[in-house]
């Protein structure tokens, strides 16, 4: 035998050693039952040796269930938001510069800024002198009118901005609900697509999603006694000394707390306190809502964590708001996790923020006015935390994280809420454009069909190849066994998914791979009957046919790629299984019949049935 | 030396592919221009992947018809509801789709917007016809959710939230009223009237119109570039002598797995997509073992006539083609047997694809190369002839 011939032997060898080392993990993944396959009890059942517990193949969303959607984020309305803000802005700019002007107002659909004035010149230059990167005068505005028009590259990049920072927004929501394995990209025309699999209720997914991400500011009403009426309506919370006693009672209970006024002085206000946060949005909208006026007032729902570490426990409490959003997290410019360094909750984790120029502004004014106050940061609906305004806030503002947990996972939490405000709360509504659920019990039958139907076809091919080249019919059924195997390997190792149209491909490859069987026992029969021993008609089939099955595969190769661009899910499955199903055919094909052939055909008397 | 092997295909057949490429041709032709024709004039079944829609695959505990399913859907007021039985007789499951339609009517956007303009103080609303669920309103003072949901219900309109926006301006309030979806109203619907039979909705696939719409063109432009690209391959590596031909036969076997989904009914969506972009790339395979036959055999011998050797590489090469075709489809058998919907169509499909590969290899590819052949020595004949008569 050559040399080169242990090599290509040693090789096939490593490969399909290799082959079975990947599939461990995905061995011990699918003996478990579906539920258990994310959990720690996969994790610990793959033996040490084997490759690492994340390299196993995935049951695509048509297989396992789940729920894609693709929202398309409405960036005209985005658009329409800032530039309203933007007006708000020159308004204060102008008054603040002691510009005359009556009024100011987004224009020309939205677009553009409308100034009332009877100083046209003195507001144009009040105005660019200080916006001039973002906006122009277009001329053509009716008398008593300035109009400013934004620059296209700044409308552009206001576009771009609401799309980039809903895709962060809804990445930190799915994040936080722990869906294993979540896909979520941007496509093309604004459009971000997600997919949960495994996940359960689409209705929730598609709430949670669709809601635009929100930081406001609220003050909190705490002159307001209404609540008060609560104590004769709601059973009371068994408290002991150091405060609330845990677990409250099931559908929620009445505490209070102290708070300090403005105008000095304090009082004892009345608040709902549940166990769960569905149960205090219920008791809330049942008893407090209706004795507010919903114009004035809303009510906010924060987390409140007590106890030592370990003996950890969680409830929700309601905190009564003015209904106004006094400012949105869009003005926060930048956000990071600090320590707090002064006042009584010094060493604490806190989130530090900057606002934009003009959201320092507003920031100013609001706590000016509302000093001494308690100003509550709302996230996502909830209230994260209601600190005293202690002195005028401009610029900078920070954010304390009020509990006692641990000082690492305080700093966690600051560090996870800073990339939120960083984010933004950009207004941009989202539509679902698309969306595809499959239900828990479809994904399970698909997986059982799917692999009958793929057995089948190849047995069918494993049988047909048998019967009819006998001797060299098995080369190539073990040839084809090794594809197999080998395209499974490598789907686990770049951790890729496995859809129903992604078993059709691997059926269909498996048919392709033995075309290449087909094509060379062909040319050796015909070498044959050209007179050529069978040694040299192994050669000669092997050396006449390889450029046929190069390019056999490549053509098939460029249409399974040109598919990978275009399809998406499942489809994009079906072309990702073909593609590697191709080269790994022509792998076995060509490199691993033709070691085991010319092993068998090694003497110059020996003899094939083919 | 003994020798025993049986050949599916005799060898040494000398059968006469380029003399009936004519018949070929015109057959091929007639049967490409009825399915194009067919296509256009009565419209593939495009699944909703394409059209835009909903479509729900629910599954009851014993047999129903699906005229009763239709007509309960149809009774919510979706008039183009269609429901197909899908999967084996037994398992009771039904596809029903529900096509191109706005939520809400223009009529019923005009009521909801009237209601709530005589409640509130409205500043500008909006309605966006291509989701059809959503109507957006901008207030300029203060509303409750509560009351603004009550306004649109009381329009006689579900919904299934109200949802507060950003305001766009100070003191604005904005909100976005979404009504109830199409799932939603059907599994209530069908819970209602065959709450005995258990229905569950096993899967829900939504499109809205305009993404059909975009998916349905990059498709379609995806399989022209496959085809591009492979001709250029091929070109690349034989002869763009040869591209012409090839360009056919893709056409050609392309055409023809259009044509299953556009005689059987059976629904063309993304999957199918992918069907046609593998024939494409699978069926220049055989073409490609003629080819390089027709090479070979150019250089072994010399000064025969092309229809010569183009017959005889065909007769050559006659077994591998149809048996590496015939294997290929054999893999497709389990598809066949236990795959359902979209998966059985691409299994048949597929099946179609390779049948018609194999043809176009045998009577439109090969034989295409004599005809461009002939063409270029009648031109390059006539041109000496024109020069003599000068």
């Amino acid at each position: 035998m050559e040399r080169s011939w242990h090599w290509r032997v040693g090789l096939i060898v490593a490969v399909a050693l290799f082959s079975l080392w990947e599939l461990v993990p995905s061995w011990f993944y699918f003996r478990l039952p579906p539920d258990e396959r994310s959990g720690e009890r996969y994790e610990r059942s793959v033996p040490r040796w084997a490759p690492d517990s994340s390299r196993h193949l995935n049951l695509g969303l048509d297989l396992q269930g789940g729920i894609l959607l693709s929202m398309g984020v409405d960036v005209d309305r985005a658009v329409k938001a800032k530039v309203a803000r933007r007006a708000d802005e020159v308004g204060e700019h102008l008054k603040e510069k002691g510009v005359a002007f009556t009024g100011v107002a987004p224009a020309a659909g939205g677009l553009r800024i409308a100034v009332t004035t009877t100083a046209p010149a003195e507001v144009e230059k009040a105005t660019l002198d200080f916006y001039g990167a973002e906006l122009y005068s277009p001329g053509g505005a009716p008398a008593g009118q300035v109009l400013f028009a934004f620059k296209d590259q700044v409308l552009r990049d206001f576009k771009a901005k609401a799309v980039e920072q809903a895709e962060k927004t809804i990445r930190n929501r799915v994040d936080k609900w722990g869906v294993s394995e979540p896909d979520i990209k941007r496509k093309a025309d604004n459009q971000i697509q997600i997919q949960l699999p495994g996940f359960k209720d689409p209705e929730k997914a598609k709430d949670l999603l669709g809601r635009t991400a929100q930081l406001e500011f609220k003050i909190c009403d705490d002159e307001n006694a209404s609540l008060d009426a609560l104590r004769t309506q709601v059973p009371a919370c068994p408290s002991g000394r150091d405060g609330l006693t845990l677990p409250l009672p099931e559908g929620g209970c009445w505490t209070v707390e102290n708070v300090e006024l403005p105008g000095g002085g304090a009082r004892q206000a009345t608040l709902l306190a549940a166990g769960k946060r569905p149960e205090l949005e219920a008791l809330v909208a049942a008893k407090a809502a209706p004795l507010l006026d919903p114009a004035r007032n809303a009510v906010g729902v924060g987390e409140v964590t007590v106890g030592e570490e370990g003996f950890r426990q969680t409830y929700y409490r309601s905190y009564l708001l003015r209904a106004k959003t006094e400012l949105t997290g869009d003005y926060i410019a930048d956000a990071r996790a600090s320590v707090d360094n002064s006042g009584p909750g010094s060493g604490r984790p806190v989130v530090v923020f900057t606002m934009s120029p003009d959201g320092a502004r507003l920031m100013e004014k609001l706590t000016t006015e509302n000093l001494h106050r308690r100003m509550a940061t709302v996230l996502d609906d909830k209230v994260e935390t209601a600190p005293y305004i202690q002195g005028r806030i401009s610029g900078n503002g920070q954010i304390s994280l009020g509990s006692n947990r641990s000082y690492d996972e305080m700093f966690q939490e600051a560090n996870a809420i800073a990339l939120v405000l960083k984010a933004g709360a950009l207004p941009a509504p989202v539509t679902i454009t698309e969306e595809r659920t499959v239900g828990a019990t479809l994904g399970p039958e698909l997986v059982r069909k799917g692999t009958l139907a793929a057995l089948v076809g190849l047995g069918a091919v494993l049988g047909f190849m048998l019967l009819y080249y006998r001797g060299s019919g098995l080369v190539a059924d073990v040839a084809l066994v090794l594809n197999g195997l080998l395209v499974l390997a490598i789907m686990s190792m770049i951790g890729s998914t496995l859809t129903l149209p992604g078993i059709a491909g691997f059926v269909l490859t498996l048919g392709m791979a033995v075309d290449a069987n087909v094509l060379i026992n062909e040319r050796i029969r015909e070498e044959m009957r050209g007179g050529r021993t069978v040694k040299q008609s192994v050669q000669q089939g092997y050396d006449k046919v390889f450029w046929t099955i190069v390019d056999a595969h490549v053509t098939t190769l460029v249409a399974a790629v040109v598919l990978m661009q275009y399809g998406s899910g499942p489809v994009r499955g079906f072309a990702v299984t073909l593609s590697i199903g191709l080269v790994a055919s022509l792998f076995t094909s060509i490199v691993v019949t033709r070691a085991i052939m010319e092993y068998l055909t090694r003497h110059d008397s020996a003899r094939l049935s083919v | 030396m003994q020798f025993k092997t049986f050949d599916i295909l005799p060898h040494g057949t000398t059968i006469d592919f380029v003399g009936k490429r004519r018949i070929a041709v015109v057959l091929s032709l007639i049967a490409n221009l009825t399915i194009l024709a067919w296509s256009i004039g009565h419209g593939l079944n495009f699944g909703v992947d394409f059209a835009g829609g909903t479509e729900m695959e629910v599954k009851f505990d014993r047999a129903l018809d699906p005229g009763d399913i239709r007509r309960s859907v149809e009774a919510l007021g979706f008039k183009d509801a269609s429901v197909q039985t899908y999967g084996p007789v037994g398992e009771h499951s039904f596809l029903i789709r529900v096509g191109r339609i706005a939520l809400m009517s223009q009529a019923d956007v005009t009521r909801v917007v009237d209601a709530v303009k005589a409640r509130f103080p409205v500043s500008s609303w909006a309605f966006d016809p291509e989701s059809g669920d959503k109507i957006d309103f901008q207030f300029g003072g203060a509303v409750a959710d509560r009351d603004l949901l009550a306004a649109v219900e009381g329009a006689g309109v579900k919904v299934r939230e109200v949802r507060e926006e950003a305001g766009l301006t100070a003191g604005s309030r904005s909100f976005a009223v979404i009504t109830q979806g199409i799932r939603e109203k059907v599994e209530h619907d069908l819970a209602q009237r065959f709450g005995d039979a258990r229905p569950e909705v096993r899967r829900v696939e939504y499109v809205g119109p305009a993404v059909g719409r975009e998916l349905r063109n990059q498709g379609f432009k995806a399989i022209l570039y496959a085809m591009a690209l492979i001709v250029v391959y091929v070109g690349l590596r034989f002869d763009f002598r040869f591209s012409p031909g090839v360009i056919i036969a893709l056409l050609h076997d392309a055409v023809v797995t259009l044509g299953y989904f556009a005689f059987s009914g059976r629904e063309f969506n993304l999957t199918s997509i992918a069907v046609i972009l593998t024939v494409v790339g699978y069926s220049v395979n055989d073409t490609v073992v003629v080819y390089d036959r027709i090479r070979e055999n150019q250089g072994k011998f010399k000064g025969r006539a092309l229809t010569d050797l183009v017959n005889l590489s065909i007769n050559e090469v006659l077994g591998r083609t149809f048996l590496t075709s015939f294997a290929t489809a054999l893999s497709l058998v389990g598809l066949l047997v236990f795959g359902v919907g979209t998966i059985f169509d691409f299994a048949s499909a597929m099946a179609v694809g390779i049948i018609s590969g194999t043809y176009s290899t045998w009577f439109i590819a090969a034989p295409m190369t004599i005809w461009l052949e002939e063409r270029a020595a009648r031109r390059s004949a006539a041109r000496p002839a024109a020069a003599a008569s000068r």
